[in-house]
């Protein structure tokens, strides 16, 4: 049994196998440094928990209980698109912290789906998405808007 | 809380990597300032206008010429009763001199609405890229007399390029029927003896090359030394010209009835039926109904789409272009050679009778002009 505690002071008990599926965290405790409480100080328990969730659905059936862990792939993909539904200010906590952590497929996983919700849209439907602000100099305005023209002959 | 501005460029690149057209790209390059510096402005930068057979000291040579067939809607937070899309052909080989192409056919438009922005802003639009097309150009005058190299322009060519632009393949029907390949560093095209019947059609499709003849005989071809054939599907029996279309991931024929009005000069097309493939008994089998999806057998390029996220009208047919037309540029409008089938009835007639699919071609929809998008 292993337990992280988050930025914010929550902890989490997890079996092994399921901690091994963050390479950082599998490091460490193959570095000897994990002790009875693993701190990660970089990711907020919220967050932290959605990623030991991932964790716990996608731990590798071979070292899987029976019942208690496997799923067919269908149900798998099933549960993941469930999972990726989530506002953008979450999906950013989490792509950084799937980073943090280094768990690839759940990273990949967050860049798809980004990248879906990005596919086909303008510019600024792009920006109140995301809820980021337009923040280019006037000159920098027109460079982009060069590139985002086309100019008929 | 730091914002998605603030995203680490290692993480944006892991999502800019995952888009798939130049246009997205671009949207994402424009968003902010960070964005703009981190994200390139081409993933896969290809050379435009590069040159193609090379003609030894000749002052004239061929280049490829690309095309991209584009959906364009407005963005979601304008109100819109009906799905309303532009569909347009834009070759933009040279910057700063765009041209707009019906997308089914060759014809250019130069003759743009009044008030239409000349200096046109995709970036105001949500941009679909539904297909691209190739075409070889004369980089200059070809002296008369040449044959050969020069007179391969009218085929159908499919074209792909390696991640760094340098190396590419390029297949196209050569005029005698039969295959021809170009590979980058060759010094001339490399014809492909291994087919009985002319070649119809050709589409590079989920990484390679397919090729149909006459009767519907489709292989895949192995770029090597020398290039290798394989068979996908057998013959079928029945029209007159095959053609190679993409729907949904999966790969179509369409086999084209012609009614011969003066034998070999002008050919009009009378009906239509769609094949898919059977990978496993390597057939082709006969589908009735296309349900929300539409094929568009262009002159140059094929591609599809879906009806509701389109036009708003039904799907189930094909926009199609004939040859029964003598395309002399000064009588052609926007319409000229296009036509429509409906699969559901075998309905089919001059793409003008059918306002509603007609529209998405020409004239730009107002919503292209108005300044009231933000």
């Amino acid at each position: 049994m292993i337990t992280l505690k988050s930025s914010d002071g929550e902890t989490f008990d997890l079996d092994e196998v399921v901690a091994v599926e963050m390479k950082t965290i599998k490091n460490m405790m193959e570095d000897g440094c994990a002790e009875s409480v693993i701190p990660v100080p970089n990711v907020e328990g919220k967050i932290l928990g959605k990623v030991i969730e991932y964790c716990k659905k996608h731990v590798k059936k071979s070292t899987a209980k029976a019942e208690e862990h496997s799923l067919s792939d269908a149900d798998l993909k099933a549960w993941d698109s469930d999972f990726i539904k989530l506002d953008p200010a979450t999906l950013f906590d989490l792509i950084r912290a799937a980073k943090h952590l280094d768990v690839n497929s759940l990273l990949d996983l967050l860049c798809q789906a980004v990248a879906d919700m990005i596919k086909g849209k303008s510019t600024e439907e792009i920006r109140n998405l995301f809820n980021i602000e337009n923040d280019f100099t006037p000159e920098e305005e027109q460079e982009i808007l060069r590139e985002n023209q086309w100019v008929f002959h | 809380m730091a914002g998605w501005s603030q995203l680490p460029k290692d993480l944006l690149l892991l999502i800019a990597q995952r888009l798939n057209t130049r246009f997205d790209l671009l949207s994402l390059r424009s968003v902010c300032s960070s964005w703009h510096a981190f994200i390139p402005y081409s993933l896969h930068p290809l050379p435009s206008r590069f040159p193609i057979l090379p003609t030894n000291g000749n002052s004239w040579g061929l280049y490829l010429s690309s095309r991209r067939i584009l959906c364009l809607r407005l963005p979601e937070s304008h109100c819109q009763s009906t799905i309303n899309s532009w569909l347009i052909k834009v070759e933009e080989d040279v910057p700063d001199m765009a041209h707009l192409v019906n997308p089914l056919s060759t014809f250019q438009f130069r003759h743009f609405p009044p008030n239409f922005p000349k200096n046109f802003e995709f970036s105001r639009f949500r941009v679909f890229e539904l297909g691209r097309e190739y075409v070889l150009q004369y980089m200059n005058h070809r002296p008369s007399g040449e044959a050969d190299e020069g007179s391969l322009h009218k085929g159908k060519v499919t074209f792909s390029c390696a991640s760094n632009g340098d190396d590419f393949v390029m297949l196209t029907i050569h005029v005698s029927g039969k295959l021809a390949l170009f590979r980058h560093g060759n010094k001339k095209l490399t014809l492909i003896d291994d087919m009985s019947s002319p070649c119809d059609d050709l589409i590079f499709f989920k990484g390679e090359f397919y090729a149909v003849d006459n009767t519907g005989r489709t292989v895949v071809v192995a770029i090597g030394s020398p290039p290798v054939l394989s068979l996908v599907a057998d013959s079928v029996s029945g029209g007159n010209k095959k053609s190679l279309v993409e729907s949904n991931g999966e790969l179509l024929m369409v086999d084209t009835y012609f009614d011969q009005v003066i034998h070999g000069i002008m050919e009009r097309a009378v009906q239509f039926k769609v094949f898919k493939l059977d990978q496993m008994k390597r057939v082709w089998v006969e589908i009735e109904n296309l349900g929300d999806r539409i094929l568009f057998l262009g002159e140059k390029s094929t591609f599809s789409a879906v009806a509701s996220e389109f036009c708003g009208c039904a799907g189930n047919c094909i926009y199609y272009t004939n040859s029964f037309f003598f395309p002399c540029g000064q009588e052609d409008d926007a319409y000229t050679g296009l036509g429509i089938f409906n699969l559901e009835n075998g309905n089919m007639g001059p793409l003008s009778s059918f306002p509603d699919y007609a529209k998405v071609i020409w004239p730009p929809p107002a919503w292209v002009y108005s300044d009231n998008i933000v």
